[in-house]
């Protein structure tokens, strides 16, 4: 089967990959002149794009077309007969789109003060010199989303600023200040909030679009803990919001598929179009970050490639469906949400619990009760924007809580600590740790949804299991199915790649220092019984020995590169001596 | 602090109440606020809070000071009109007149004062009063012809 994948950002790429595996014949067609998107615009992503890509670049089934974009399409026999803008004629029985997300450029931009990408550029790790008056910076949170033009929240701000802070850090230690409205973080990033916190950054929930540009800084205006406070930075960083491609508008009308009222493509079920054999995935289907655009690359590529063996595979598949939460309804008229904890592992159900609290929100206010939800951090990234603001509409009350201030229940009196003296008389109050608790007994991945896992696996485990759903991230519904088949897609490409390290047994010294590398626990020491002659006759003695379990090896080469001795031979460090691994920063 | 029913705040305002409750709490009305140019320690969103939580602020610097220059409204992602419900604080905490009431409404409608508008509105009123009458004075001296007993005065 021909597949045709338009777009060669990272999404592209991995739904390419997939379809590869399967055996199909794969067109990429890119409008830019390299491949990459987005993700290739991010200094620190380059070389991560760069390895993925590598990967099926040389495959002999792969064609790649860039500079050029889809000019008209007909149907023929079943296929799609599909003409470029360089003259070529492609046939494609599948069509996959991954256009992508696009840049929103803030207006007020001047020399210091840049949007992030142009910022990124700046500490780029290429560059000798940072600029030497990068003393005092400021990051600015929701440009150009969550208002009246475009509702929807870009979902990946929040954390690609923590991780420009970051890199800053890396490179030069400036003061550094956090406008927020909401900090929309994942998985581990609330760690790295709270070491950031504790160095010294600057969090404020406050909002500033009174920013004025002198020769020599950036003057702030902002309203934070009762009083107009006034600052002057040295650059002042405002964050692209993400936006649907324009490009999808042409498209779907080649096509004929629909698209939203927002712009992106409206998904008949997950990941399929209206229109038969057209899949989307990554960012035209909505803001996402890279490791959901690897997510939903796969689960596309999957279902384009239609496997027979889905049953065989199911097993592997390890799923703890969404928990629907019921409150019991009390016979009170004022009820009190409080979204909000201090601990960093309990702020990993934040997401879950905004957009579950908002919905039970919106249900009892209909029923004409009255209803605050008392907030610290309200985490519903994407289309979650839209309940909530639905739920503000319908005339839920919403009480964001400042930096300095803290919620005392007493009983049936909620009040607030701190510089507003607000006090609500509550017949039911329902804090998250009280929800939180109930969740206890599941089993949660809380660190899956962020970070990039070694090799680039969003769902993979260990090679017998997979986590979709709940198990993996507590999040929005609509994920569930995507990560299912995201999950299948993955099981595919693992099972054709049997790639684990080995131990040379005489070798190993049996130190132990690869058991602890090991990030799965797949590395055992056993003992064996060795032949030793000191000056005299053989004793039978005992010897530790490493032996790696293959059902739990994720293939990092991470023992490997420790082994002290050399001991452990792994076959892509074989094949590619001439080029060494790349220290990459993780993260 | 004066309570008085919130509804008639939005009803007054000329919005509905949801045009007002979709605030995200960014607190980028107060950092373009004209009132903190001159020094004064204003938040605007303070007073769409208070309303929601079935108080209003009647002694707050804003009521007073607002300058009505919409600076917040252009400024804010949703565009919300918080000049229009300040205004509105204002109507209410002063006391009703019709006359006013007449005036006004007569400016948010035309634009200016349009008078068979005000007249129109204020008719029940002026009648009542005795400002106007139904019948022009000379029908009153007809009065003189009819008979002793069916004449008023």
């Amino acid at each position: 089967m021909k597949i045709l994948v338009i777009g060669g950002g990272i999404s592209g790429i991995s739904a390419a990959k997939v379809a590869l595996k399967f055996g199909h014949e794969v067109t990429i067609v890119e409008r830019e002149d390299r491949p990459g998107g987005l993700m290739a615009r991010i200094a620190n992503c380059r070389v991560g794009f760069k390895t993925f890509f590598d990967e099926i670049k040389d495959e002999p089934r792969i064609r790649f077309f860039t500079g050029c974009n889809v000019v008209s399409s007909k149907k023929k026999d079943g296929a799609f007969i599909v003409e470029l803008t360089n003259g070529k004629v492609i046939e494609a029985q599948k069509i996959i789109i991954a256009t992508g997300l696009s840049l929103y450029e803030p207006e007020i931009k001047g020399k210091r003060i840049v949007s992030s990408l142009e910022y990124d550029t700046l500490i780029d790790q290429k560059n000798d010199i940072v600029p030497t008056d990068l003393e005092k910076i400021a990051f600015i949170l929701c440009f150009g989303s969550r208002g009246r033009d475009y509702p929807l929240c870009s979902s990946v701000c929040c954390s690609y600023t923590l991780r420009q802070i970051k890199w800053t850090l890396m490179r030069k230690k400036p003061e550094i200040t956090v406008f927020y409205n909401d900090l929309r973080f994942f998985g581990q990033e609330f760690f790295l909030e709270h070491l950031f916190r504790n160095s010294g950054v600057r969090f404020v929930r406050s909002n500033s679009r009174n920013i004025e540009e002198d020769s020599d800084s950036v003057r702030i205006r902002y309203f934070s803990e009762g009083k107009v406070k006034e600052e002057r930075f040295n650059y002042v960083i405002l964050t692209n919001a993400l936006r649907p491609n324009p490009e999808l508008i042409r498209l779907s009308k080649i096509f004929g598929f629909s698209l939203n009222e927002y712009g992106f493509v409206k998904e008949n079920t997950p990941l399929c179009t209206d229109v038969k054999d057209i899949y989307a995935c990554g960012g035209s289907l909505e803001p996402m970050n890279i490791k959901d655009s690897i997510l939903t690359g796969f689960a596309a590529g999957y279902l384009a490639s239609e496997d027979e063996n889905q049953e065989k595979h199911k097993s592997k598949v390890y799923i703890i469906e969404n928990q629907t939460l019921n409150l019991e309804k009390d016979s009170g008229s004022v009820f009190v949400f409080y979204l909000g904890t201090d601990d960093p592992y309990s702020k990993m159900f934040y997401e879950y619990f905004s957009s579950v609290f908002c919905r039970l929100a919106t249900e009892l206010k209909e029923k004409g009760k009255t209803v605050y939800i008392i907030t610290k951090n309200l985490i519903i990234p994407a289309y979650g924007e839209i309940e909530y603001e639905e739920a503000r509409r319908k005339g839920v009350v919403f009480i964001h809580l400042e930096e300095n201030e803290r919620l005392r229940i007493n009983g049936k009196i909620v009040s607030i600590e701190g510089g507003r003296d607000l006090e609500v008389e509550a017949d039911r109050v329902v804090t998250m740790e009280e929800m939180v608790d109930n969740l206890k007994d599941l089993e949660i991945l809380c660190f899956f949804r962020s970070e990039p896992q070694l090799r680039w696996s969003p769902t993979k485990w260990n090679n017998e299991r997979f986590h979709v759903g709940f198990a993996r991230y507590p999040r929005e519904k609509r994920w569930e199915l995507r990560e299912y088949y995201a999950a299948l897609a993955e099981i595919v490409i693992e099972s054709q790649s049997k790639n684990f390290p080995q131990v040379m047994e005489d070798r190993c010294s049996g130190c132990g220092s690869c058991k602890n590398s090991c990030l799965s626990g797949a590395i055992q020491l056993l003992s064996r019984e060795v032949m030793l002659s000191v000056f005299g006759p053989y004793l039978k003695t005992k010897q530790p020995v490493a032996q790696i379990n293959t059902s739990l090896c994720l293939g990092c080469g991470l023992c490997a590169s420790t082994c002290p001795s050399q001991a452990i031979e792994f076959d892509t460090m074989k094949t590619s001596t001439d080029r060494l691994p790349v220290q990459e920063n993780l993260l | 602090m004066q309570m008085i029913d919130t509804e008639k705040v939005f009803e007054y305002s000329g919005y509905k109440k949801e045009d007002f409750s979709v605030c995200l709490g960014c607190k980028i009305c107060a950092s373009v606020c004209t009132l903190n140019d001159i020094g004064e320690n204003v938040n605007p969103q303070e007073i769409l809070i208070s309303i929601f939580l079935g108080k209003v602020l009647n002694t707050h610097p804003l009521v007073r000071l607002c300058t009505s220059c919409y600076r917040c409204t252009d400024s804010c992602p949703w565009s919300i009109r918080i000049p229009e419900v300040i205004r509105a604080l204002k109507e209410i905490s002063q006391k009703e007149e019709s006359f006013g009431k007449a005036f006004r409404s007569s400016i948010k409608i035309f634009g200016r004062i349009y008078e068979p508008y005000v007249i129109l509105k204020l008719s029940s009123v002026l009648l009542r009063k005795g400002y106007i009458k139904f019948f022009p004075k000379w029908i009153e001296y007809f009065s003189l012809h009819l008979p002793h007993f069916v004449r008023r005065d």
